[in-house]
């Protein structure tokens, strides 16, 4: 019996579709993911020639004023792209991955943007985590939105009731067929992704896993409870089809729009405006406050005393300093807006499994907003790292030569975390169950 | 064709779409979203409108507000220009999310635009934005199709087509009417989205050539084409299949094809074609080539030094204290129209490798009349890549005069003598900060836009004679029993 089923099943042109569309798709969405991957690395590399490069010629120019040199250099602060990332893109493609920075005002360098095509940015990218949310479930509905309408519409249902079995059994059988067909296409896929993408079979590729088969579960749910209310073919169609369209494609726009228009990030151009006119305030102020408010900061650098006349370097950089620190509040205010943002979007995703899979997918890849604020911030430790370093050799006026250039190289920012597998995947479990709850209710009635 | 019978048809398949209750809650439904989407998106366009109009206002007048000072310290300080939005952006917010919104424009330096509304959002923005036009390209023609895949199959299945050809009714007369039908049918969902597009007519706007009611106009033709297209197609489609079922099913995947994977996958292979650099060697290449030149900031370059030369010679003196103007602002303005020229021959590179990479979801736009109807909305819109390529040109430009004009200012008036921009000495009076002209946005021109889109609007009205045509030759060909 089961044989049959299974041979029935691959008669279908439905099927060779589907798999054929999956395959070809699956196959872009991987190159794809090794392209961004392989984009991302070059620039890696490149930074860090660059960055060699770099202090070499300026120490060359200026190695006579060790605070001009300063005010030139650039040092690069790296957030690399682990292969996960080439399953779940996310937000990674619209914000920088390198940050280049001098040891002035940090504020005014560190939302400086990558050079991305913004048509790019807007059509998505076509990665894993898109075929996933967006394309699996189109194939689970057109594989399974006929399941019982088309033998009730052929007339062969009331030969499968005749036969005497739990017809119910039966159609199980049939999608338990449908289910193996997508598991295995998943897994065809997610294998290629692993070896073409080096992925290390780690925690986060298991997760990532776990959420998917969640979301293909989920989806059969969806299918199951519609087809066993008995309608017809083109009723199944129609209803699956929007189901997945409201799912898939309004309700995430919605919210999105939602949490934009709730928390507008006007802090964003009040912080900007502010940390220039703080910083270039300073040159037509009281030197002293400015050197009051430095030493206040930094109470280890009050024995560098101010020159009474004319321009000096110390001065200079407590000046830039002060773009920094007298901006603090508005920078605050938008981290916070910004963390709202992300708190909300997270708190309605628990309701909507596409929601919550893009999220937590691109988590675990850390391609999420909240892993480039982490990166932001990992970035002013870095930035203050510098000027500490610095700060003293400056004042100090010390020779160029004799600082050892060499070790100045792109450093790279860490982060050891894995996403808590509950909490991605628990909310997904919790609607799935209860989708086949209620479909085993209905089960019940209509058969 | 008789006139008469088409036209009754068409009546009697919009009476019978309405038979069944479900699509009058669709419909309700439908113009709910409409109404929602707009008034949402009036209130963040105003709200939008509001903070840029503010912060630029803000920044002018901390500009205004600086005593007198040293020009460089000025040509430092710079401006910001805010990004104006288009009031159609209510209507279709094309890659508005995805642009920047602040760019800060001083001496020497070209910043990059930041801010971007995508940058400051979590994965969500991905899934993409709500507006009309979203309602009006996507959904809708799903609608059309849920509504019109049965209006010839039904008939066949029924049987009722042999009675129409018994009463002397020809294929022409039915496949037209059906159409026409049809088409009716989604003006009762697009036409509350057109009345929201021309209410956005009246917000008074400030910024030049937003010519909001051309636009609005000629956004109002090419969707009116878009569903004449869209109903024609599928009544073809559904008289081509065997029933009901084939059908729908051709539709949907026809929708999933046309719609989704065509437009992403165009971009995703544009892309893999046409990689464009990355900031690190966009960078290294502007640095590369203007060291080649001779770097205005290095002491000893020989180009620089040679141009030092020339100038002594002609105002036959021996050092550059004595010229009649001051040399480092003179150095500093032949630096810049150096580094901004050799940056804007990079920057165009960079933007025709955007271009290509657009190019080829923008020559699929003859075999997808879907690609054409989004281009046409979001250029019309001002909401498109040829609009932001125009601010970021626009930003440059201003930020190029601004640095020159404190160049200017420190040649005329700050002494040679002058070793720092620092203190009170060597200052320009605050006047002249006042009369350095504000940034003014314009949107490109309409016909620029027409000029710009003029394939996808050759591919509507192309494609609308398209399926006329097939209309006709297919209804010649048919056979009803």
């Amino acid at each position: 019996m089961y044989k049959l089923l299974v041979k029935q099943f691959f008669r279908s042109k439905t099927v060779l579709l589907a798999f054929s569309i999956l395959l070809i798709l699956g196959a872009l969405s991987i190159a794809t993911g090794k392209q961004f991957l392989t984009q991302k690395q070059v620039a890696v590399e490149q930074t860090i020639e660059q960055q060699k490069k770099h202090i070499e010629t300026q120490v060359e120019l200026h190695k006579t004023d060790i605070g001009l040199l300063l005010y030139y250099l650039k040092f690069s602060f790296v957030k690399p792209l682990e292969p996960i990332a080439g399953i779940a893109i996310g937000q990674s493609d619209v914000n920088s991955h390198i940050q280049n920075v001098k040891i002035l005002n940090l504020e005014g360098q560190k939302y400086d943007t990558d050079l991305v095509n913004p048509m790019r940015l807007q059509v998505g990218n076509l990665d894993f985590s898109f075929l996933i949310i967006f394309l699996f479930p189109l194939v689970i509905i057109a594989l399974n939105f006929n399941l019982l309408s088309e033998e009730e519409e052929n007339g062969t249902w009331k030969m499968v009731s005749l036969q005497g079995n739990s017809p119910l059994k039966y159609l199980l059988t049939k999608l338990s067929i449908r289910f193996a067909f997508v598991l295995i296409v998943f897994f065809v896929l997610l294998t290629s992704a692993k070896i073409v993408l080096s992925i290390p079979l780690n925690a986060n590729f298991w997760q990532i896993t776990t959420i998917s088969l969640l979301y293909i579960v989920f989806w059969f749910a969806v299918s199951l409870i519609v087809i066993l209310q008995r309608r017809s073919s083109n009723a199944n169609a129609i209803i699956l089809l929007t189901s997945w369209l409201v799912l898939v494609v309004f309700l995430p726009v919605l919210v999105n729009n939602y949490i934009t228009n709730k928390y507008s990030v006007e802090e964003a151009f009040t912080m900007t405006i502010k940390q220039r006119d703080e910083y270039h305030k300073k040159w037509d102020t009281d030197k002293k406050a400015t050197m009051d408010k430095f030493y206040e900061h930094y109470p280890q650098f009050k024995h560098y005393k101010l020159q009474e006349k004319g321009f000096s370097w110390l001065w200079y950089y407590a000046m830039q300093q002060m773009g920094d620190d007298d901006s603090r509040i508005e920078r605050d205010l938008m981290n916070e807006k910004i963390r709202k943002r992300e708190q909300l979007g997270k708190n309605i995703a628990l309701f909507f499994p596409p929601l919550q899979v893009q999220l937590s997918m691109n988590s675990i890849a850390k391609t999420s907003l909240s892993d480039q604020m982490n990166f932001l911030n990992a970035t002013t430790d870095f930035h203050e790292k510098l000027r500490l370093d610095f700060y003293p050799k400056i004042f100090e006026n010390v020779s160029a030569d004799t600082v050892n250039w060499d070790q100045y190289k792109p450093e790279y920012f860490k982060k050891i975390e894995v996403a808590n597998i509950f909490k991605t995947s628990a909310p997904i479990l919790i609607i799935t169950l209860l989708l086949f709850g209620m479909s085993f209710i209905i089960g019940k009635k209509n058969f | 064709m008789k006139v008469q019978v088409v036209l009754l048809i068409a009546k009697q398949f919009f009476k019978k779409t309405f038979y069944s209750k479900g699509l009058l809650g669709l419909l309700a439904v439908f113009i709910s979203v409409i109404i929602y989407v707009t008034i949402d998106g009036w209130k963040a366009y105003e709200n939008n409108h509001h903070i840029t109009e503010h912060h630029q206002n803000k920044a002018r007048k901390s500009w205004e507000d600086n005593p007198d000072k040293h020009p460089h310290r000025m040509a430092h300080f710079g401006t910001f220009a805010f990004r104006e939005q288009h009031p159609l952006t209510i209507f279709d917010s094309g890659i508005e999310s995805y642009t920047g919104n602040a760019i800060f424009l001083e001496a020497h330096r070209q910043n990059t635009a930041n801010f971007s509304e995508a940058s400051l959002s979590t994965g969500l923005v991905r899934f993409g934005d709500l507006n009309i036009a979203m309602l009006l390209q996507l959904i809708l023609p799903l609608i059309v199709f849920f509504v019109g895949y049965s209006a010839i199959t039904s008939e066949k299945e029924n049987g009722t087509l042999k009675i129409y050809y018994t009463q002397g009714i020809n294929m022409k007369d039915i496949l037209f009417g059906k159409s026409i039908g049809l088409f009716l049918v989604s003006s009762l969902f697009f036409i509350p989205g057109l009345i929201a597009l021309w209410s956005i007519t009246k917000i008074q706007d400030d910024v030049s050539n937003s010519s909001i009611v051309i636009r609005t106009f000629l956004i109002t033709v090419f969707y009116i084409l878009f569903y004449l297209i869209l109903s024609f197609t599928t009544v073809i489609i559904s008289g081509k299949s065997t029933n009901s079922n084939r059908s729908l099913l051709t539709l949907l995947g026809g929708w999933l094809l046309f719609f989704i994977i065509i437009p992403k996958t165009s971009q995703v292979i544009g892309n893999s074609l046409y990689p464009n650099l990355s900031k690190i060697a966009f960078r290294a290449a502007v640095e590369e080539e203007v060291s080649k030149q001779g770097d205005s900031h290095n002491p000893n370059d020989p180009y620089f030094n040679g141009l030092k030369d020339s100038i002594l010679k002609v105002h036959n003196v021996t050092d550059v204290k004595e010229l009649p103007f001051n040399y480092s602002g003179f150095l500093m303005s032949k630096g810049e129209e150096q580094t901004a020229t050799i940056y804007n021959k990079q920057h165009k590179k960079l933007i025709d490798s955007y271009k290509n990479q657009n190019s080829i979801a923008n020559r699929l736009v003859i075999l997808n009349p879907y690609l054409a109807i989004k281009n046409l909305s979001m250029s019309l819109s001002g909401t498109d890549f040829n609009t932001y390529v125009s601010f970021l040109n626009q930003t440059e430009d201003y930020r190029y005069k601004q640095s020159q004009y404190m160049n200017e200012l420190q040649m005329k008036f700050i002494s040679n003598k002058a070793k720092s921009s620092e203190g009170k000495v060597h200052v320009v009076k605050k006047e002249y900060w006042l009369s350095a002209p504000q940034f003014s946005y314009q949107f490109i021109p309409v016909s620029q836009t027409i000029n710009n889109q003029f394939m996808a609007l050759i591919t509507l009205i192309f494609w609308f004679f398209i399926v006329l045509l097939i209309t006709v030759k297919f209804s010649n060909r048919f056979k009803i029993i």
